[in-house]
């Protein structure tokens, strides 16, 4: 029992870790062979194990192409596992292959498929290059055009194939019933330029109105219900629209939630996954980079909104004021609106004769006030301070208001046409007088709104137009109350048509806007772009840069203008029932025409920020729109009696009776009774009721769902960064474990931070490392230097070795924990490395070699002092100074510090010294410096490059050193002298601490090992340097790191321009340590 | 309408047999790639070559990508190396292994991390240089601050895939403007 059980355990062991293995493999990059080693050997006549080996090769051949191996490695381990299959395998379950062969197949096929699509999606590729170059803002209209270029499809189709078809087709043909002809007197005119303009005539009495569908109930063979198709048609186009829009919002913020959630690697993505790999043509390349730029400007300006400092209470008080005076100003003008149509409506019915001012009151104030309010919102915008998105829907919501305000009137003029026609109809035999007056007006009106939209401003077509209507109004209401007598002429009542009038109206009205739309973007956008474009050189001054300079595509008009357009074709659909039709080839010009003159008139705007490309904001505007102007058109059908004379409803009392009257006249009794239960208000309020409980139900559903979302959200934030600390933690860890094991293999670890120094560079850490610009660590800083001036002096010369480092390593110590205020993670590895166990240190060294590395370029600095400067991209960037001082003049340091001490003020943040040989600042510099000097040298050839761990230590240093300099301001040279020295005391003591540490370094590094014969030797040339004075020996070492330093950025400094491959680097880096660890050598001797 | 075709033509192409893709490789230098590779191991195809085909001319990253696949890391490329770069940048290869060499063409001083330089390289080449240095600095430091898992300032190849891996899903076309496939060349 047991060999199997035990087998069997064996066996599952080695399945799990082959799989591991597998997954493991599937990225990381080892040895080929490795992943044979386990089932290689086939031999094995186990078949459990055969069957396992067998799986594992075909898991391998499967997925070879996930594996980041060479051609060679996989052609290798592909033939190796080929024939390992076809040893132990049948060769019948091969025909899986050609299964996976086929979905494979498929898939690409779909995928050809889905991308052939791609391609019969309208101006998709238009859209995308105005995207690319304008931002996704504009591209928003332009998406939103086309969505609703869509609606109008579809809407057409319902009118064109349930209304107008069957009514071309069946119906009774043109001039066969009273309704069709054109009245006797009106022939001669049909023709004429006005008429065809007012869209009389032909155009009257034609399938684009209501009232040339006959009134039969059934027409044809088959006997098509017209009536009832155009009564239910007319329904649907409102309802398609309600649903369609809805869904379409429902399905907006499903994504934009979806997308919200993943929205923390903006910037990653945007640099990492922007690149179309697929770009085959300079041109798209170049739309590319447009785009790209775009979005990561998009991306730039939402981040600084976000960081906006920002001073509440002088926000909140000023969107208060701004809101205050906007809602002022629509008061205002809404106000004006409703007091001039007012007082037109009692000037009509008082006055007979208006001149021409009251008559075009309205139009002018109305088409004043919209064109002047939106500019004024725009300005009052600017007061609030709004991310530009936000800005802009406050704008859209504004001018919407604003614009309801027209179609308030637009709405009074129409159902007081409506009203005084139908009371008209019900006594019809008063109503023979006026007619001529009314087709006088409607006919005047062409000219009236020419007149009266042209004056004012071309860019408020719509707005005026309708006021004209309003303008209309009196001159047909004013026969009505019985003051005009003259009668002219008596007219057939078919002409008593108030639908017809609608949607010739309507029709009108879209014609008009079309127009105008036209005519404004030639004139503002490409003539001025013309003018703009070629005049500039002659003119005064710059045209392009100041007045008119080219227009900018304004989002928020123009969506509006969208919104409005669409509001007028539904209210008029029902009346005109291809009027969509119309909108449709409205909507394709305006596509074709905006994009071009967006692409070659406008420029870009000059913030770019992002719309989402689905806006719920316009759909949301649509949808208002929508239901305003359906409001009229209902109120209409139920309110009002339909015409007698013409339409499909002519005779009935409501045009909805038409409904009911199908129902009892076409369907058994038993289903009208039904109806006639459903509709009675027993089964009404309770299903109201229901409705609302409904409601109510899925709203509280949708709140709670909104909760629990939002926590999960959070659940999966902090989990996030749980992660994130884990991974650092681990990182951590390995650091910490690699130190261990350094310990007992000494240069390990100076090896793995040598490597690791080569590969990094990481400004932003640089800034904290050896950041002290904030104000309160650089007070803290010259604080903690107080506390070793005093001792130093006691430390002198005399006695340095022995009490140095402890004091040494308090002077670390409090020099490194002040920096709390600007700590972050690479700060707390630094207080850590204080602790003599911890060897974390060399993460900091790894930040800031890069800097020195790349961005130090010589500058001359006087005579014989030769600085190196940091060319850092970043303003915060520590600024280092290495001052080289070639000639050892013991004067120069005089001049020389307060130099420093003033680069330091001017820089701001940070400013670090690096006194190239510092016993020259020190004023012990003896007569024995000579012999040091002699061996200096030899020592800089010898320890070429210094690693940059003893570099950061020297910033640490510098910086105490620096900062004294700059706390005791007044200093004059003479007084510097001691400070100079305390600093050198200083110094010293930090470098003795450092050998200590530098010492168990040294001694863990395995990779030199090999070198390790260097010691005694630098331990023999050293020697002379132990004889002189303790102090002498000190300095020396001093010197070694100094010099060491020089040396270190000579050699950087030599190549400054070649971009250094990191192997090259690595092995550069390897020589220097090297050489380094000689170095450390002679210092732990000389400490010793 | 030239552009649309040119990039459906692209998204057509894919790796394909192998026999296609040394007929291409032989069609760049036809002097220098002998037809009959049965012994003829050693045969490289420099970088200008390279860089000029048109799945790469226009791609920023020309350069990077000849030299991460390229053996020595010049650009210059044997017919392994070949079809290596276009097993990975084919369609079907795996979005892992996409990421990996993702990765690779990334880190542009080949330290096996992507760090601030290599961004700023990335983002230069990205934008032809139209971001100022700011933008570049501010663009290298939220990429970091976004991405970096461990805060040792630098993106590390586990750091790289779990953000690359959770971008969202490149392989579908139709709402790609703002994140367009990664790789299928």
């Amino acid at each position: 029992m047991k060999p199997p059980k035990a087998s069997q355990h064996f066996r599952s062991i080695r399945r799990n870790a082959n799989q591991h293995y597998f997954y493991q493999e599937s990225l990381l990059l080892s040895n080929l062979e490795d992943s044979f080693t386990a089932d290689e050997t086939g031999d094995s006549h186990d078949p459990e194990q055969i069957f396992q080996n067998i799986q594992f090769q075909k898991d391998l051949m499967a997925n070879i192409r996930c594996r980041p191996w060479t051609m060679g490695q996989k052609l290798r381990a592909l033939r190796r596992a080929k024939d390992i299959v076809l040893k132990f395998e049948g060769r019948l379950t091969r025909t899986r292959g050609y299964q996976a062969a086929g979905a494979e197949l498929w898939r690409k096929f779909a995928r050809l498929a889905c991308n052939f699509v791609v391609i019969f999606i309208p101006w998709e590729m238009r859209i995308k290059r105005i995207e690319s170059h304008f931002g996704s803002g504009v591209a928003s209209y332009f998406i939103f055009l086309r969505w609703l270029f869509g609606i109008n499809i579809v809407l057409m189709i319902m009118t064109g194939a349930f209304i107008v078809l069957p009514e071309l087709i069946a119906g009774q043909p043109f001039g066969s019933t009273a309704s069709k002809t054109i009245p006797k007197e009106h022939i001669a005119s049909a023709q004429d330029l006005d008429t065809v303009w007012s869209l009389g005539g032909y155009l009257q009495y034609s399938v684009l109105f209501y009232g040339y569908y006959g009134r039969e109930r059934r027409i044809g063979r088959a006997g098509y219900r017209l009536p009832l198709a155009y009564f239910l048609v007319g329904m649907a186009v409102f309802a398609y629209s309600f649903i369609i829009l809805l869904k379409k919002m429902a399905k907006n913020s499903r994504t934009s939630l979806a997308s919200a959630s993943s929205e923390n690697y903006t910037f990653c993505w945007r640099v990492f996954c922007a690149w179309d790999y697929l770009i085959g043509n300079p041109e798209a390349a170049e739309s590319k980079t447009a785009a790209i730029v775009n979005s990561i400007r998009e991306a730039i300006l939402e981040e600084q909104e976000k960081k906006k400092s920002k001073n509440l209470a002088v926000t909140i008080c000023l969107r208060v004021v701004a809101n205050i005076l906007v809602l002022v100003s629509l008061a205002g003008s809404i106000y004006l609106i409703y007091f001039v149509v007012d007082r037109s409506q009692k000037l009509a019915q008082s006055k007979k004769e208006l001149t021409l001012w009251e008559k075009n009151e309205v139009s002018v104030v109305v088409s004043l006030v919209t064109m002047l309010a939106p500019s004024a919102f725009d300005l009052i915008a600017a007061l609030e301070m709004y991310h530009p998105r936000t800005t802009l829907r406050f704008q859209l919501a504004r001018v919407l208001v604003l614009y309801l305000g027209n179609l308030y009137s637009l709405i009074i003029a129409l159902l007081d046409k409506v009203n005084s026609m139908s009371i008209e109809e019900a006594t019809p035999q008063n109503s023979t007088s006026h007619w001529l007056d009314s087709t006088f007006a409607t006919r005047a009106a062409p000219g009236e709104e020419r007149w009266s939209t042209l004056g004012p401003g071309i860019g408020l077509r719509r707005n005026s137009t309708w006021a004209l209507e309003e303008a209309n109004i009196p001159t047909y209401i004013s026969p009505l109350s019985g003051a005009n007598k003259t009668t002219v002429s008596t007219r057939s009542p078919q002409d008593q048509c108030w639908e017809t009038y609608v949607g010739q109206e309507m029709l009108k009205l879209s014609i008009i806007d079309m127009l105008f739309t036209v005519a404004s973007i030639l004139l503002i956008d490409f003539f001025r772009g013309l003018f703009v474009r070629y005049l500039s050189d002659y003119w005064c001054w710059d045209l392009e840069g100041k007045f008119p300079e080219y227009g900018e595509f304004k989002i928020a008009e123009n969506v509006l203008h969208l919104v409005y357009n669409q509001g007028m074709i539904w209210m008029g659909a029902f009346f005109s029932p291809c009027l969509p039709a119309f909108n449709v080839l409205k909507l394709i010009g305006l596509m074709y025409l905006r994009s071009w003159a967006v692409l070659t008139c406008n420029a870009p705007h000059q913030q770019v920020f992002r719309a989402s490309r689905s806006n719920n904001f316009y759909l949301a505007m649509l949808l208002f729109m929508l239901f305003l102007c359906m409001l009229p058109t209902i109120f209409a059908i139920v309110r009002y009696k339909p015409s007698l004379n013409c339409g499909p409803f002519s005779g009935q009392e409501k045009i909805y009776d038409i409904v009911s009257e199908t129902i009892e006249k076409d369907f058994p009794a038993w289903f009208g009774s039904v109806i006639g239960y459903i509709s009675s208000p027993v089964v009404i309020l309770p299903a109201v009721l229901l409705l609302f409980m409904l409601i109510y139900y899925l709203q509280s559903i949708a709140r709670s769902l909104k909760l629990s979302n939002h926590q999960l959200r959070m659940q999966i934030q902090n989990a996030r960064s749980e992660d994130r600390k884990k991974v650092a933690q681990m990182v951590e860890a390995r650091i910490q474990t690699q130190d261990e094991t350094t310990k007992r293999f000494p240069k390990d670890s100076d090896l793995g931070s040598q490597l690791s120094s080569a590969h990094s560079a990481t400004p932003q850490n640089n800034g904290t490392v050896v950041n002290f610009d904030s104000s309160s660590s650089r007070s803290s800083r010259v604080e903690t230097v107080a506390q070793p001036t005093t001792p130093s002096p006691q430390l002198g010369p005399g006695s340095p070795s022995s009490p140095l480092p402890g004091f040494s390593r308090s002077r670390h110590c409090s020099t490194r924990y002040p920096r709390g205020p600007c700590m972050n993670t690479s700060d707390l590895h630094r207080s850590k490395s204080c602790t003599p166990g911890m060897f974390t240190k060399h993460i900091e060294d790894v930040h800031s070699e890069p800097l020195f590395r790349k961005d130090f370029q010589p500058i001359n600095h006087g005579s014989g002092v030769s600085a190196l400067v940091p060319h850092s991209p970043r303003s915060h960037a520590p600024r280092y100074y290495l001052i080289n001082e070639r000639d050892s003049q013991q004067k120069k340091h005089s001049t020389f510090w307060p130099e420093r001490h003033f680069k330091i003020d001017t820089s701001g943040d940070t400013a670090d010294m690096y006194p190239r040989n510092m016993r020259r600042c020190a004023p012990l510099a003896s007569p024995q410096l000579s012999e040091e000097e002699e061996e200096v040298p030899r020592r800089q050839v010898s320890r070429r490059a210094f690693h940059p761990r003893s570099l950061t230590d020297l910033h640490g240093m510098h910086h105490f050193y620096v900062d004294e300099s700059s706390g005791s301001q007044a200093l004059t040279p003479e007084l510097q002298r001691p400070t100079h020295y305390t600093s050198w005391n200083d110094g010293f003591g930090g470098q003795l601490d450092r050998p200590m540490y530098m010492h168990k370094k040294a001694r863990s590094q395995n990779f030199q090992y090999p070198q390790h014969p260097l010691k005694p030797r630098a331990k023999a040339k050293f020697e002379p340097s132990i004889t002189e004075s303790d102090f002498m020996s000190a300095a020396s070492s001093r010197d070694q790191q100094n010099s060491g330093t020089n040396q270190y950025f000579q050699v950087t400094h030599s190549q400054p321009k070649c971009p250094r491959s990191a192997g090259q680097f690595a092995r550069r880096k390897a020589i220097s340590r090297q050489e380094l660890t000689a170095g450390l050598n002679d210092l732990i001797c000389s400490n010793v | 309408m030239e552009g649309e075709k040119e990039s459906v033509r692209m998204r057509v192409f894919r790796a394909g047999s192998c026999q296609q893709l040394f007929y291409r490789y032989q069609d760049l230098a036809p002097q220098l790639v002998p037809l009959d590779y049965t012994s003829c191991p050693d045969v490289k195809v420099p970088y200008e070559l390279i860089g000029s085909m048109p799945e790469l001319k226009d791609n920023p990253f020309r350069q990077r990508i000849a030299q991460v696949f390229s053996e020595d890391g010049d650009g210059h490329m044997t017919l392994d190396n070949f079809l290596d770069m276009f097993s990975v940048m084919s369609e079907m290869a795996p979005r892992d292994l996409k990421a990996y060499y993702a990765f690779k063409i990334y880190d542009f001083n080949n330290d096996d991390y992507i760090c601030a330089w290599d961004l700023e390289q990335t983002v230069t080449k990205l934008t032809r240089g139209e971001l100022s240095a700011e933008e570049v600095s501010l663009i290298c430091e939220k990429v970091l601050d976004e991405a970096d898992g461990d805060h040792d300032g630098r993106l590390s190849l586990e750091d790289f895939q779990n953000m690359i891996l959770r971008a969202p899903d490149f392989l579908r076309f139709t709402d790609s403007v703002k994140f367009p496939p990664f790789f299928h060349l």
